[in-house]
């Protein structure tokens, strides 16, 4: 167990060393997968965690169908051995929170109307999980998507901000989610950097809520940098022969 | 936004009254329906509260009872929150467990309690380790007609407030109200693009691209945010949001103590 | 020849008369709507890379009978949306008591998108083209179908090379699924060289290489038959 530290912040500098804007190491590989139709694994810090996409595909039980567009399915699921004490498997109050706000941002880019009486299903598993698996969730989810050759306005790119001893830090660690004042999960589509996802936990001032977004603005715009480069990386040797 | 099918015609109307800065039930933008808000209204439950927004009403009870707590927080006292969507309330709501709405609004109306600390949770120790108080926040929905999440938070803060610890029941001595240290209010807007409208009713709530619920503490601090729906907003449109959302907060706060009187009043009471 | 590759969101031109497929235009702007190899030669489109085959009129393609019904086969096209067969899109007379008789489920049929609905309803069409019809010989071989245009080769030079290194006759499905008959040698031959078309899609090339791959298959097989001769 992680005992509370006195400070989260010693010498201007956060306890594993980072800057106050600084993002942990981020792997991202696209389609490592082979059943689903596009596929994503992130490591994330010590996050680890695997996104598929299936579809579009015909919709069961087909009462959800519609006529119009595409449903879309989102499923965040944290695998029993993902955490301290084991999860108990299947969907808590939590994940399914997690699942429907996720979906309503894929859903903000996704072009369903390309695609009525299907469904577009998105899973997403949470293997290895230590602070800030939703926005790893989501960004994992948003590649997968692109693999699936989904049709979408442009790539969601979350990340989250939050405040440990009254200051802003980027990309919370779980030490500062555990013991930290404030979560902020935020996520953006890149081109327009307009928001599709933000939520709040905790505390902070007005005029902290505005810095906090500018911060986390910045670290979507650093995440979709890695999205975009992965996503070339799949087919790097095309380019260059 | 929803499951209710609105004709194509009935949103472009909606829409085109909203680039005029119009709304459908003619009220301004950052108008509120009609609040009412009733205490005690329970005589079985700990604290009880009755809110009305226009036609949507909900009824919240608090229940307390000793329990074990956490083992990670062995001195403080434990909060669960519930939303009942029963079918009495709308058509489309259906028996059974509570759908991943029901728990999206139990979780911000939640949120909002325990990230303002609105109760002291370590007074609610009876003795470290083995046994706290646990308040159980019921909401219960009657009428839907959009905006339940103000409406529930409204009700879950009131009923708290109200709230006697039943320490005779359980032998503790005479029962003593609950300590409330902070009043946490959600207000609700509705992005219709060019309009941001505050408490959107039912069908503004189905056609709307998203809403968000920012929760704001006694002193004006954020104490939750939560945007739900599949539209996107910018930067701008969002500390827009902010500053409607901050104004309104604190009228539903005075018009919540004007019906409940000061929370300094109960402070003294312990 | 450069092979750029997009992704969703990509900033494509200015000009909103050059979107093409893959693409969407917001506020005047063309952006890249999926992941894919971008074609400016004449509109601005994105080629994908991936994705589920979605049927469009006028599509030949190849389906399996999952169902059938009192004048009409419902028909699995490798896609989202299943195909609908009516028995009046039957170049011959049906007795609708034995509607199974001329297709049942289990078998194979190759024919046309004739319609789409808006709800994307497939209507589908036996008409039209000799070899539609029930696939009763050869053999049908499946690939991705972003992987079609590449067998087919710019301005059918592809297929018409595949055609004559191996004097197999090749019918290809939009949906990625191909047919083909000939000799069974033949077959193996070209089932390879099909392979290493999907597998080598978008390299630079590839007609050289299938070249060579049929050559040395072909010379494996005489290799063999002198060997067995001798």
């Amino acid at each position: 167990m992680l005992q509370k530290p006195e400070r989260l912040i010693v010498d201007g500098k956060r306890l594993d060393g980072r800057a106050f804007d600084e993002l942990r190491p981020v792997k991202i590989v696209v389609g490592p997968l082979h059943r689903a139709d596009g596929s994503c694994y992130i490591e994330h810090g010590k996050n680890k965690v695997m996104a598929a996409v299936y579809g579009p595909r015909e919709v069961h039980p087909k009462h959800l169908q519609e006529v119009t567009h595409a449903i879309v399915r989102y499923r965040y699921n944290m695998a029993p051995f993902s955490v301290e004490d084991r999860k108990r498997p299947g969907p808590d109050r939590r994940s399914i929170e997690i699942s429907k706000v996720s979906r309503e941002a894929l859903e903000s880019v996704i072009l369903k109307e390309y695609f009525p009486r299907s469904t577009i299903d998105i899973f997403v598993e949470i293997l290895q999980a230590d602070a800030g698996t939703r926005v790893a969730a989501l960004n994992a989810a948003s590649v997968a998507l692109a693999d699936a050759g989904i049709p979408m306005k442009g790539l969601v790119s979350a990340c989250s901000v939050g405040k440990v001893d009254d200051t802003l830090v980027l990309d919370l660690s779980k030490e500062e989610d555990n013991y930290g004042q404030a979560d902020m999960p935020v996520a953006i589509v890149a081109n327009t950097g307009e928001i599709a996802f933000l939520q709040m936990d905790g505390h902070m001032t007005q005029e902290e809520f505005r810095k906090a977004l500018e911060m986390a603005i910045d670290g979507c715009k650093q995440i979709y940098k890695l999205q975009r480069e992965a996503l070339l990386a799949k087919y790097g040797g095309l380019e260059n022969e | 936004m929803n499951d209710k099918i609105i004709a194509e015609i009935r949103k472009d109307y909606i829409y085109n009254l909203a680039r005029r800065g119009e709304r459908i039930d003619g009220r301004r933008a950052d108008e509120y329906r009609d609040i009412k808000i009733k205490t005690d209204v329970i005589q079985k439950a700990e604290g009880s509260a009755e809110v009305m927004i226009g036609n949507t009403r909900v009824l919240v009870g608090v229940k307390m009872q000793p329990g074990e707590p956490f083992s990670d927080t062995p001195n403080m006292g434990i909060i669960i929150t519930n939303v009942e969507q029963v079918p009495l309330a709308s058509p489309s709501f259906e028996p059974g467990p509570p759908d991943e709405n029901a728990i999206e609004l139990a979780r911000v109306v939640d949120r909002g309690i325990r990230e303002s600390n609105a109760v002291d949770l370590e007074s609610l120790c009876i003795k470290e380790g083995e046994e706290v108080w646990m308040i159980f926040i019921d909401v219960h929905v009657l009428d839907h007609d959009g905006n339940l999440t103000d409406a529930s938070a409204l009700g879950a803060i009131a009923a708290l407030m109200t709230t006697k610890i039943p320490n005779e029941r359980f032998g503790y001595g005479e029962d003593t109200p609950l300590k409330i240290q902070n009043i946490p209010i959600a207000v609700t807007t509705a992005d219709f693009g060019t309009q941001i409208f505050v408490d959107p009713n039912l069908e503004e709530e189905h056609i709307c691209s998203s809403k968000v619920t920012m929760i704001f503490g006694s002193s004006g601090e954020f104490a939750g945010i939560q945007k739900t729906g599949s539209g996107r907003l910018n930067v701008e449109k969002i500390y827009n949001i902010v500053e409607i959302s901050s104004k309104k907060a604190e009228e539903l706060r005075e018009k919540l103590l004007g019906v409940i009187g000061n929370g300094d009043k109960k402070e003294k009471g312990i | 020849m450069g092979r750029e590759i997009v992704i969703p969101g990509d900033l494509l031109s200015n000009d909103r008369r050059k979107a093409g497929e893959g693409t969407y235009v917001e506020r005047g702007k063309v952006y890249a709507s999926i992941y894919g190899i971008l074609d400016k030669r004449d509109k601005i489109r994105v080629i994908p890379l991936a994705g589920r085959y979605i049927p469009s009129p006028g599509d030949v393609v190849i389906g399996n009978i999952i169902e059938v019904g009192f004048a009409f086969w419902k028909v699995e096209i490798n896609s989202p949306y299943e195909g609908v067969l009516n028995v009046t899109e039957v170049n011959r007379k049906i007795d609708l008591n034995k509607i199974d008789e001329f297709l049942n489920v289990g078998d194979m049929i190759i024919g046309r998108v004739k319609k789409i609905d808006p709800a994307m309803r497939v209507e589908l069409t036996l008409k039209g083209e000799k070899f539609f019809g029930k696939i009763k010989d050869g053999r049908v071989i499946e690939i991705a179908h972003t992987r079609v245009p590449r067998v087919i080769g710019r301005g059918g030079s592809m297929i018409s090379l595949l055609k004559k290194e191996t004097g197999c006759s090749i019918y290809v499905g939009q949906n990625g699924r191909i047919w083909i008959k000939g000799d069974e040698n033949s077959m193996d031959i070209l089932a390879s060289a099909i392979a290493l078309i999907e597998r080598e899609a978008h390299t630079i090339g590839l007609t050289e290489k299938v070249e060579a791959l049929i050559k040395s298959e072909k010379e494996k097989l005489r290799g063999g038959e002198s060997a067995t001769k001798a």
